[in-house]
């Protein structure tokens, strides 16, 4: 694969190759992006004809990068009498300056060009190559190319302009230029995305927000997010370092939902910038420590857009938390279902123990009452839709068998979910940490009806089903001959029995019988789930394990912060610690941003994590990752109005100090240090 | 005027205690048009009360869209947020109140009950 430099404001983001140049590909989103459409499919520039090639490049930043062009080919470098700064910037729209810099002591003319052009491709064509069914069309102008595309209603339009004179034509700008003897010439060209909404204006000119922000003000917008975080003082280089870029990346994330005004939390770059119910969740209960302010607008969309009626196509019910949503050309036209999809079996109780640990940490009663409703109706949802089979668990099965997703937990892949041997069961499925969130959201959910919604009844009742389904749960899913709980049940009731890092989730969600966490974590620990770096996906001696299988081998890193959350929950910190050391030591291989899923080889075969090929990165629970096992090692827990700090911090790593951690109680700092034979030093 | 938007109207009074909780409060103004004149709902909308009228003042939310879209998303054959993103309906103001009202939006014609489905897939008595 081709080395790309991507950058990136909320859900506008531009990935290139390495000179910064754009060319049409269908395996791979390059382009500049907007809302789920790319307004960019061809940026190309050339010098004299030639292409250039990048000395270096600068992309400290995450809506910044400088490119240090010359022509020819590398061997020529030190012979170059001219150079291309091309300095680019985004936030709502997207500017690139070029300066030609003429080293020679002559006066030079130069022929630059940028080639131009527009697909208009909703982010699921370049996935699935489909021909456009609307029309696009070039307006040349002064100064200006417009590109527009059409189809009925649907209007999108990229308004390239350029500072200086150009001829500029259908397909780019061409710039004829005399620079005196080591002298520059410049021009700013920007480039306007356009989504035409209520009387023919940019839909975001009706936001909030507004759309179009500076690089400055991102800048300082940025700053002030990451400066509310607590601060992390650590002898540990690569803990440092992934704190800082965590928070960096989770600040460039959020982005302007269309819909309400709010910046929320994207998913992922480059496939999954867009709001999803289950990964913006997770995100939430990773951060929820460090920037409790992100989870407010998060619970409050989800809310607003919880499922109201029965719709098989989008497998929407009432009272279900979305899974999904695009703003794209194939949503609006129902090509695909994401208007919003509700295709998620736990994004529903999931976001009930949100509400709960949000509240836990921030004591805000404030939301709890206003969501109340939506908390109800998600609470109901478990046992009225969820409950597809009418046997007390949560099942899936599509109703939408074209564009619908088969499997709806979070391995969502095709092949997550089998038998040990391989093969694949029918549906429904129930797959078995799905059971672990409901029973958790079932106690959450006492606690807030008690608490807060002033209905104890229903908190009894709430709690009665929980220990029932929480024996229900150890009496089906335990396979006693493994010695594990199975990966799901099928749609007899027989065991999916693979053994998968869902057990992991399991121990977070508190259903595991006390008897049986021991067995667990030993699996979880023992050589066929544990690489070294982290918890695989899928055990290494099941039928369908593959290093490199999205979901069926792969070690995820928001993954592996669950787990750890859960081992430490039952009390088995050492574990706990294996993987936050794991994790952390991984990262350091990413600089600091550990990426969607890496390879599950056994650390000791390749010594540094094998990146899965089409990882997103940055993703946001990946960037949740490092703060959810600071956590963990710093062994932070609200208690009624306060912070119980009782850390295990991994040996070797020395000394861990996370201040100003905000909560109901103010700000606490908590101090952790590891004591171990190779610690005395510290 | 389609007579299935008339009796949608009509029934929102009745239906908003069971439909309406949460934050949204404010009134939302629906423009109606058929190509030659557009017609003007107004609906007040508070926690579980729903007053609807043919009022013309100043709306903390405006829905436009064409007389047929609308008498289609009342009798469940379109969805309204697929409906916005293709720009057929068009929306400005206060959108925690369109999230609202979009569930009076009732099922598409002939939905049967998933649980159904699933067990008659599962080989089960329903």
């Amino acid at each position: 694969m081709r080395e790309r430099v991507s950058i990136l404001d909320g859900n506008t983001f531009l990935v290139s190759d390495r000179q910064g140049d754009i060319e049409p590909s269908f395996d791979f989103p390059t382009g500049l992006f907007s809302f789920d459409t790319r307004f960019l499919s061809t940026w190309l520039l050339t010098l004299n004809g030639e292409r250039l090639h990048a000395l270096s490049i600068d992309d400290a930043q995450s809506y910044r990068t400088r490119y240090f062009l010359v022509p020819g080919e590398p061997t020529h470098y030190l012979d170059a009498k001219v150079s291309v700064i091309r300095s680019r910037s985004i936030g709502g729209s997207f500017a690139e300056e070029l300066t030609v810099l003429n080293h020679s002591g002559q006066e030079v003319e130069f022929t630059l060009r940028v080639d131009m052009g527009a697909d208009f491709a909703d982010l699921f064509e370049i996935k699935h190559q489909r021909q456009k069914k609307g029309r696009t069309t070039p307006t040349v102008g002064e100064n200006e190319l417009r590109l527009s595309y059409h189809r009925e209603a649907f209007h999108r339009a990229v308004v390239i302009t350029t500072t200086a004179p150009a001829d500029i034509d259908e397909s780019g700008m061409t710039f004829r230029i005399r620079v005196g003897p080591h002298g520059e010439w410049t021009t700013r060209l920007q480039v306007a995305t356009v989504i035409y909404g209520a009387r023919g204006e940019d839909i975001r000119a009706t936001l909030p927000l507004g759309g179009h922000r500076t690089a400055s003000n991102i800048h300082a917008e940025q700053n002030e997010l990451i400066d509310r975080a607590p601060k992390l003082g650590c002898d540990c280089q690569p803990l440092a370092g992934a704190y800082r870029r965590s928070l960096n990346d989770i600040a460039a994330l959020r982005y302007e939902s269309i819909a309400l005004g709010v910046r929320l939390l994207a998913a992922g770059l480059p496939w999954f910038m867009t709001l999803f119910g289950r990964d913006s969740i997770f995100t939430s209960l990773q951060v929820l420590p460090f920037l409790p302010a992100l989870i407010p607008p998060t619970a409050l969309m989800l809310a607003g857009l919880q499922g109201s009626r029965l719709d098989d196509f989008r497998d929407e019910e009432p009272g279900k938390i979305l899974h999904e949503l695009r703003y794209g050309e194939t949503a609006g036209f129902e090509e695909q279902p994401h208007s919003p999809y509700y295709g998620s079996a736990d994004s529903t109780p999931l976001f009930v123990i949100l509400l709960d640990e949000y509240e836990r940490w921030t004591g805000d009663a404030t939301l709890i009452r206003q969501l109340e409703f939506a908390a109800r109706s998600a609470l109901d949802w478990i046992d009225r839709y969820g409950d597809l089979l009418g046997t007390g668990y949560v099942w899936y099965s599509t109703r939408n068998p074209e564009t619908g997703l088969q499997n709806q937990c979070w391995k969502d892949s095709w092949d997550s979910v089998s038998y040990s041997d391989g093969r694949l069961p029918g549906f429904p499925r129930a797959t078995c940490e799905t059971q672990g969130y409901a029973y958790d959201a079932k106690l959450r959910g006492a606690r807030l009806a008690r608490k807060f919604w002033n209905d104890p009844a229903y908190a009894d009742r709430l709690e009665r089903e929980a220990a029932a389904l929480k024996e229900r749960f150890n009496r089906d899913f335990w396979i006693p001959e493994k010695e594990y709980y199975a990966l799901a049940l099928d749609a007899e009731g027989r065991h999916v029995d693979a053994l998968s890092s869902n057990i992991g989730h399991l121990l977070w969600s508190g259903i595991v019988d006390e008897s049986r966490a021991g067995l667990v974590a030993q699996h979880l620990l023992g050589p066929r789930l544990f690489s070294g770096w982290g918890v695989r996906t899928l055990a290494d001696d099941q039928g369908r394990y593959n290093p490199v299988g999205y979901h069926v081998g792969t070690v995820w890193p928001f993954d592996n912060s669950i787990i750890a959350w859960g081992l430490w929950k039952y009390g088995f910190r050492e574990e706990a610690s294996q993987i936050c050391e794991g994790i952390l030591s991984a990262s350091r291989f990413f600089d600091g941003r550990l990426p969607e899923a890496f390879a599950g080889y056994e650390r000791n075969l390749t010594d540094y994590p094998v990146e899965y090929p089409t990882a997103c990165s940055p993703q946001a629970w990946s960037a949740g990752t490092p703060l959810l096992l600071l956590r963990v090692m710093l062994g932070l827990e609200p208690q009624g109005e306060h912070l119980i700090i009782d850390p295990a911090v991994p040996e070797g790593m020395g000394r861990v100090e996370l201040l100003d951690i905000p909560g109901r109680w103010g700000r606490v700092d908590a101090l952790g240090r590891s004591r171990g034979p190779h610690d005395h030093a510290h | 005027m389609g007579e299935a938007t008339e009796r949608f109207f009509a029934s929102l009074p009745a239906r908003a205690p069971a439909v309406l909780h949460g934050p949204a409060i404010g009134t939302l103004q629906i423009d109606l048009s058929n190509g030659h004149r557009t017609e003007h709902w107004l609906v007040e909308m508070g926690p579980g009360s729903a007053r609807v009228s043919r009022e013309s003042r100043p709306a903390d939310a405006v829905w436009s869209s064409s007389e047929d879209l609308f008498e289609r998303l009342v009798t469940g054959r379109d969805q309204a947020v697929a409906a916005v993103f293709r720009n057929e309906a068009t929306f400005s103001g206060n959108v925690v109140l369109f999230l609202a009202f979009r569930r009076f939006f009732p099922d598409p014609p002939g939905t049967r009950d998933p649980c159904q489905m699933a067990r008659q897939q599962a080989g089960r008595a329903t």
